[in-house]
């Protein structure tokens, strides 16, 4: 499956690939609830938030996809809040044990899927050393989330996206 | 001097920030200093507290580690206050920053500073310092030791260097630092506490393992 996340507000031709066989579009409908560090998708309900809202399955959605498209505005060289919360609720797709990776502590897979992860930033002002931020969260994120490939890009408007996308 | 305190962990109590917090406050609370405390749990800062926040001297946030990044709604919060300080230029106010991550290493909060420092420049703000501090969820553990002695030795020397640059209203590099605590022995005893929480919740040790 094919899973987009994206905070677009007009996003006519998202809707569209939502339409689309094995195609999953996470979107903003301002009903999303903040994570609360409750640790609760790992020790009460595992691999599921519990916060019921639509956004309460993100662990199983990342189970099934096998291509994470995400589309986000960036902010200081991160997400913003939206898609970052979406991920922020998404750690039930990871299990709460560790792992020592390149010397490293992190959290040891859930789910045996391969993810190939691609990031596009979009905004006016974004400056070099937020691109450089970026580049290096994505690659931290690819690296926590256990994606087999990553590739970050940045646009100033959203027609650009589309070019890439398309 | 006024110096604001804000917890930006959506934990209302018992979270790591608040003891780092607690502990610079006694640190920076000579009785001459107008210290105010804060606590952003959601994305919704008031005008109020921004029209606060504008007047202070320093600013010291203290959250945990998302995704790598800063929590959700607390970047609400930022992005709010990038708008209401950009709109006054009138200002002189130094930023410090501790984000603490649940990993061992405290380099991996590297990133989150890096945002705080972005931030920072888009606000009109001035960076004084970040710290990371590593095996964060063992704060609430340690809040008995005595100061600057045991596993809190590297932590309590990198809040007092912290709170020295906060007192001169300096910058200086950001220091990441782990705990004086080995980092299998961290290992062993975070997992050991998710397995006892999956028991108090009524499942199996194996439920961990959950597939969905």
């Amino acid at each position: 499956m094919k899973l987009i996340i994206h905070d677009l507000e007009n996003d006519c031709f998202l809707s569209k690939a939502n339409l689309l066989e094995d195609t999953m579009v996470i979107s903003d409908d301002g009903s999303i609830h903040h994570c609360i560090g409750c640790f609760g998708c790992w020790v009460k309900t595992p691999g599921a938030c519990v916060i019921r809202d639509k956004y309460g399955d993100m662990g199983e959605y990342l189970s099934k996809c096998n291509e994470l498209i995400i589309i986000s505005k960036c902010c200081y060289g991160g997400f913003s809040p939206f898609v970052k919360n979406v991920l922020d609720r998404s750690i039930s797709y990871i299990l709460p044990y560790f792992v020592i990776k390149n010397g490293e502590m992190h959290h040891k897979r859930r789910y045996k899927n391969k993810i190939n992860l691609r990031v596009f930033f979009y905004g006016e002002n974004i400056t070099d050393r937020e691109k450089q931020t970026a580049e290096k969260l994505v690659k931290a994120n690819s690296f926590n989330f256990h994606c087999e490939a990553y590739s970050v890009s940045f646009a100033d408007n959203i027609m650009e996206i589309k070019e890439k996308l398309i | 001097m006024k110096i604001a305190l804000i917890n930006g962990s959506p934990r209302i109590k018992e979270s790591a920030s608040s003891y780092i917090l607690k502990d610079l406050k006694s640190l920076i609370d000579d009785g001459q200093n107008i210290i105010s405390e804060y606590h952003f749990s959601n994305p919704q800062v008031g005008e109020k507290y921004m029209n606060e926040l504008i007047q202070c001297d320093a600013i010291v946030f203290a959250f945990p580690l998302y995704v790598d990044g800063i929590p959700s709604h607390l970047l609400n919060n930022l992005i709010k206050l990038e708008m209401f300080f950009s709109l006054n230029k009138e200002k002189d106010i130094m930023v410090y920053s501790i984000v603490n991550c649940g990993f061992y290493e405290g380099h991996q909060a590297k990133i989150a500073i890096e945002m705080m420092e972005n931030w920072c420049k888009k606000s009109g703000l001035k960076w004084g310092q970040g710290l990371g501090i590593g095996a964060g969820a063992m704060m609430p553990f340690l809040r008995n030791i005595p100061a600057g002695s045991g596993p809190k030795k590297n932590i309590d020397y990198a809040v007092n260097q912290l709170a020295c640059n906060i007192l001169k209203s300096s910058s200086s590099e950001n220091i990441f630092i782990s705990p004086n605590f080995p980092g299998f022995l961290y290992r062993i005893t975070a997992e050991m506490s998710f397995r006892r929480n999956i028991k108090e919740n009524g499942l199996k040790v194996r439920d961990i393992y959950t597939r969905i």
